[in-house]
């Protein structure tokens, strides 16, 4: 019996596909009372008062939450920078932001008292919705420079400038320098279920339910927002119905357990669609790429400037910004780099981590100038990728080490989509390499019961949100403790029950996560070991463990056996635990070496039609370096729905602003996302697997891999089928056709 | 959404009192796939719904009488466009129903409501128009028809007065073989709202009724009886002035979130030609 | 005229009778008054799907109608698909392709297949994607559903 490598059903499928799978707004609880968010028609606001008098007398209403209830000065949080409010903290930042909050009886009296609710404001003219806005002489400052600390930046829109590199850029000879500038527009996670919060009184204490990527980031954030101890923060984290990364970082759950405290009731607000992107989004990136070669297209040095627009409260963009812009010059060997990575605030929303963690936005811009360059000194594109691509093991950049071989990656994409074939009218073939740094630090704890009847229970503090945590660390256990697979059950989501994760991001979990789980599983192993030399008076050395099973000098027995044996008559179990650290390493810019690279390499057909600008996609392959895939089905799966996401971002998803920073196009009828309609006409998504990577049996993580690039490999199909260079994502019909009518002179 | 009285008439002559007594604070509930929207973001705040579809005569039908094919106003898009009769006679009108948002949509939208809704981008508004359909009206007054080309009037309006509602949308089946193509531009290939709707029809005397939407407060009718546009013997490049006078009514919003007005005429007159291409391709095998 | 009204309907095979305001939707009565939450909510503009029933045959989206609209008919949901709590062909067919990720939107992708294949049991490719169109799947598993859905519709003809 091996369960890792093959495909069984999904842990959790069986609740998914019976409409049995209790999500967050499933859950009822008892008495509560619902919220609705009061938000203003404008972006930037002055809040001169807010009259709940009127709201508060409709009947059912309980209360009208604003500022004013709210502990003085106002509470902040926030994963990085404790700059985000509860509510608006006297002005609006951004189109969207809660001003107050009503909780009533039922979810239409709430609406209905929303529209009561006076709020006495002045709308504040000119904002900072670009980055030349941001950057401009004596720019109008998003954030009070008071709640900045001691930075030197305070009195800027800059949050943080970040210099990377090695090398003297300006010391290098080159052949051939080219030089030009991206944008990467903001797009939003559209997670098909809404961002959910709910909270209880608990006694002391206070429960609270979220849809919440890291419960137990939320448990600590909670428990000081509070000033309560950990042990009397309990968080439900529910399988959330899609992440991407936008569920990570607490958002309006401190308002609710204010609430909840205050009305010493449960209370419960589920966003709409809508309200959901007024509440995350990915970072757009205006990144400036100077790249130097030798005739032969070898690197001579990357100059890259990334500045990232992000919201007016941080999250954790800042984060996305330092980690992304530490890789900005891809997966190549340069014998000098120069990056310089800004975090730039805006009267926007806050953007948040995005599947991609800010490469995407970064190799959208290094790989279109990299074809701007194979195509001036005439080497092919496929070939100038290979020239420069890191060895193996090769330390390509300080301290991180290339640990897959990318070549192989490359050449199979490239054979896949059939790179030298040749091309019909109006086509065009596009290829683009990049790699993400997984986790650089982490922390994971499981533990693993192996009961009486043989079957097994499974606890981590990962959160599956789609990406199959549940069936792989039951595929962990089931070889590891020789447990039929359906005999496991593997339990998550509540931090009164599991033990401490540090979060579900950065395609961790299998990894992290995993090993945890896998040495809980070595823990019983052992502890049933240790039973079986009492019970037959061998020595430890004359027994060998094999996966679930016990070699013995005459026989071999299950773990099972061992243990029914052994405990009897009583019964009982054992129970084994697992720990998984991946420390800090204070000499990396960035806290710590990637545990591993998600390697990918994506190219793409497209056709072009040339009267309209459409873009059909003929062909879409992606390959990434995964390491051993412990569950294809669910990897390509995962391959599949990036690389399909990352075309959003590349032919159809942007928000659109007006004027006064409002943004226009909300919810489902005017931000366009793929639909079974407008897939490529052919796909693939492969792995390469040569296990060797720092997981259990060899794995890497996956699921970020295939969006990192498609932009670029797309855009440079688009190219070629066009001869049109595009700057601007997304690659709408309408900017396909404008790139068409451009003469030669590019006016 | 506020709360409203929900009525439930049997007969048409019920529908018409009502609507008589609550004139603007009634709306008519069909398939209610805009209506519901409208009414959850408290767009219109009615003090009644009149819900449609327990009125016997209105109930789903397609029914072809006197060279007439009647489209009853329940009737909704999965209907027309699982239709024989509208498949043969109408095919224009079928490339426009089967567009109209996703499976789910079509199933209870309905056509009747698609062009009393008003919106400039009604799918089914080209093909209604260059099939010469005839709106049937009940109200106060009795029953009175009058053709699609009155009966839209912008966005949101249409010719109907206080007490009046579509019964039924009648559309002539041509007499002479009539080719006809419906054709949109939308930003991608899956459900999405069209920044231009066409139709183009030509028959074998010359005649070539072209009708576009999306790019002006209303969709537009344009006649060419020159024959030039519907002569297969005369090549596209001699056909571009022509048709692009067809276009002089289009005045794209440049507020617009879905393309910009520029794109949309340059696109109007990429689709007119491709419209008329495969009308004049149907046209052909209709007389063979 | 009312604000209330009871309607009867059968719901999943079991005949109801329900007292519902009339400016609520079939989506809201579903999961907050029947307490049949596999419908799901998220766009409210019948874009996305994810509150797709079938009623009277027909896929709909339970977001833009009103609970009296079902006054009369049969409708059915997720909760309904399982025969004498068996998985039917395609929810385990959906299992077997790893066609539910986060699994959100998969109450609405099965009830939008179960129409199609009952129209069409031998669809294409193409048929599939339009058939499903009105369904949107962010974890994107478009390719994993289709093949899904096409697995199906084989066993079901065995």
């Amino acid at each position: 019996m091996k369960s890792v490598g093959s495909s069984p059903r999904r842990g959790g499928g069986l609740g998914r596909v019976t409409g049995h799978q209790q999500y967050l707004a499933d859950i009822k609880l008892p008495d509560v009372l619902q919220v609705k968010l009061v938000t203003l028609p404008v972006a930037r606001a002055k809040i001169n008062s807010i009259d709940v008098t009127e709201a508060e007398a409709l009947p059912g209403v309980a209360f009208v939450m604003t500022s004013a209830d709210l502990p003085q000065p106002m509470p902040r949080f926030g994963p990085q920078f404790q700059d985000r409010p509860v509510l608006a903290d006297g002005e609006t930042k951004y189109h969207g932001e809660a001003v107050a909050a009503v909780a009533a009886e039922t979810k239409e009296i709430a609406e209905e008292a929303v529209r009561l609710v006076k709020v006495h404001y002045d709308e504040l003219h000119g904002g900072v919705y670009s980055v030349a806005e941001a950057l401009a002489d004596n720019p109008l400052l998003v954030q009070d420079p008071k709640l900045r600390g001691d930075s030197p930046l305070a009195h800027t829109n800059i949050i943080d400038e970040k210099h990377f590199g090695w090398g003297d850029i300006d010391s290098q000879e080159s052949d051939l320098i080219v030089e030009d500038t991206f944008q990467f527009p903001m797009v939003t996670h559209f997670a098909i279920e809404p961002h959910g919060f709910m909270a209880a009184p608990d006694g002391d204490g206070i429960e609270i339910w979220s849809t919440i990527q890291h419960p137990y980031l939320l448990q600590k954030i909670m428990a000081k927002l509070l000033d309560m101890p950990l042990a009397m923060v309990r968080v439900h984290a529910p399988d959330p119905g899609g992440g991407f990364g936008g569920k990570q970082i607490p958002k309006l759950e401190p308002l609710i357990a204010y609430m909840a405290l205050r009305a010493q009731r449960p209370v419960r607000l589920i966003l709409t669609l809508d309200e959901t992107f007024q509440t995350v989004r990915r970072s757009s990136a205006e990144v400036r790429v100077r790249l130097g070669f030798t005739e032969n297209g070898v690197f001579t040095f990357q100059d890259i400037e990334t500045n990232f627009l992000v919201g007016a409260y941080v999250d954790i963009a800042d984060r996305v910004v330092s980690k992304s812009s530490y890789s900005a010059a891809g997966p190549y060997s340069v014998p000098a780099v120069k990056i310089i990575g800004r975090t730039i605030v805006s009267h926007t929303t806050p953007s948040t981590a995005f599947r991609g963690f800010g490469i995407p936005q970064i190799s959208w811009a290094r790989e279109s100038v990299i074809d701007e360059a194979a195509l001036r000194l005439g080497v092919d594109r496929l070939d100038i990728r290979l020239r420069n691509l890191a060895r193996y093991r090769e330390e390509f950049i300080p301290l991180e080490e290339a640990d897959g071989d990318w070549e192989q990656t490359v050449r199979t994409a490239a054979k896949r989509i059939g790179w030298n074939d040749p091309l019909p009218p109006n086509r065009g073939r596009g290829i683009a390499c990049g790699m993400k740094s997984g986790p650089t630090t982490g922390l994971s704890y499981s533990t693993v019961r192996l009961l009486y009847d043989g079957s097994a229970m499974v606890y981590a503090g990962t959160s599956d949100m789609g990406q199959g945590a549940r069936t792989v660390f039951a595929q962990i256990a089931s070889d590891e403790l020789g447990v039929p697979l359906e005999n496991i059950a593997v339990v998550m989501g509540d931090t009164a029950v599991v033990p401490y994760d540090q979060q579900t991001s950065a395609s961790r979990s299998s990894v992290l996560m995993g090993t945890a789980v896998q040495r809980a599983c070595q823990d019983i192993q052992g502890k049933v070991l240790t039973m079986a030399t009492e019970l037959y008076g061998i020595n430890e050395d004359a027994v060998k463990t094999v996966g679930g099973r016990l070699l013995l000098p005459d026989r071999e027995v299950t773990l099972t056996e061992v243990m029914q044996e052994a405990l009897a008559p009583l019964g009982g179990e054992v129970i084994g635990n697992g720990e998984m650290r991946k420390e800090k390493d204070p000499n990396h810019p960035l806290g710590g070496t990637a545990a591993f690279f998600e390697f990918n390499c994506t190219a793409s057909e497209v056709e072009v039609d040339m009267e309209t600008g459409h873009v059909t996609l003929i062909k879409h392959v992606t390959v990434g370096d995964v390491g051993r895939s412990l569950n294809p089905k669910q990897v390509t799966a995962q391959d599949d729905g990036a690389a399909i996401q990352g075309l959003g971002h590349t032919l159809m998803e942007h928000y659109i602003f007006d004027d006064a920073g409002r943004v226009r196009n909300i919810g489902a009828i005017d931000y366009r996302i793929l639909t079974s309609m407008d897939l490529p006409l052919e796909m693939h998504s492969e792995s390469i697997e040569n296990a060797d990577g720092p997981g259990p049996y060899g794995i890497k993580g996956v699921s970020e891999g295939s969006l990192l690039v498609t932009a670029p490999a797309v855009g440079a199909a688009v190219r070629e089928a066009t001869g049109k260079v595009i700057r601007d994502l997304p690659l709408t019909p309408q900017r396909v056709w404008e790139a068409l009518q451009e003469d030669e002179n590019g006016s | 959404m506020n709360r409203f009285q929900y009525a439930r008439p049997e007969t048409v002559a019920e529908a018409v009192a009502l609507l008589e007594e609550y004139g603007d604070d009634a709306r008519l509930l069909a398939g209610g796939t805009d209506l519901v929207i409208e009414l959850r973001n408290r767009w219109v705040e009615p003090k009644v719904v009149i819900d449609l579809k327990h009125i016997p005569e209105l109930t789903p039908s397609i029914t072809v009488r006197d060279d007439v094919l009647s489209i009853s106003a329940s009737t909704v898009m999965t209907d027309i466009a699982e239709d024989e009769l509208v498949q043969r006679h109408f095919p224009a009108l079928v490339e426009a129903a089967v567009v109209v948002g996703s499976v789910q949509i079509r199933a209870r939208a309905t056509l009747a409501g698609n062009i009393c809704n008003g919106s400039p981008a009604a799918d089914t508004s080209p093909p209604l128009l260059v099939y010469d359909a005839v709106v049937v009206i009940a109200g106060p007054e009795g029953t009175r028809r009058t053709p699609v080309d009155d009966f839209i009037v912008g966005p949101g309006k249409t010719s109907l007065g206080r007490g009046e509602l579509v019964t039924a949308v009648e559309l002539p089946i041509p007499q002479r073989p009539f080719g006809a193509a419906y054709t949109r531009l939308t930003r991608r290939r899956g459900t999405d709202l069209a920044s231009i709707t066409l139709c183009c029809g030509v028959d074998t005397d010359g005649h070539t009724r072209l009708a576009y939407g999306s790019v002006g407060p209303r969709a537009f009718l344009e006649i060419d009886d020159t024959g030039t546009l519907a002569d297969p013997s005369v090549s596209i490049e001699e056909k571009v002035a022509p048709l692009d006078q067809l276009f002089h009514r289009a005045s794209p919003s440049p507020k617009s979130l879905r393309a910009s007005p520029d794109y949309r005429l340059a696109m109007l007159r990429v689709l007119g030609a491709r419209a008329l291409e495969t009308a004049l391709g149907r046209l052909t095998k209709e007389q063979v | 005229m009312n604000e209330t009204l009871t309607i009867n309907t059968t719901i999943n095979g079991r005949s109801r009778s329900i007292e519902v305001e009339v400016n609520h939707t079939l989506l809201d009565v579903l999961r907050d008054e029947v307490d049949l939450t596999g419908t799901k909510e998220c766009c409210v503009v019948g874009e996305c799907g994810a509150c797709t029933v079938i009623i009277d045959g027909r896929p709909m989206n339970s977001c833009l109608m009103l609970a009296v609209e079902i006054d009369g008919s049969e409708v059915t949901t997720v909760e309904g698909l399982e025969i004498h709590g068996e998985l039917n062909v395609l929810q385990a067919s959906f299992l077997d392709e790893s066609a539910a990720q986060c699994g959100f939107c998969i109450p609405g992708q099965l009830m939008s297949a179960t129409a199609l294949l009952h129209d069409n049991p031998d669809p294409t490719v193409e048929q599939v994607q339009e058939g499903l169109a009105g369904n949107l799947c962010r974890c994107a598993g478009y390719e994993q559903i289709t093949k899904a859905v096409l697995a199906a519709a084989k066993e079901a003809m065995r």
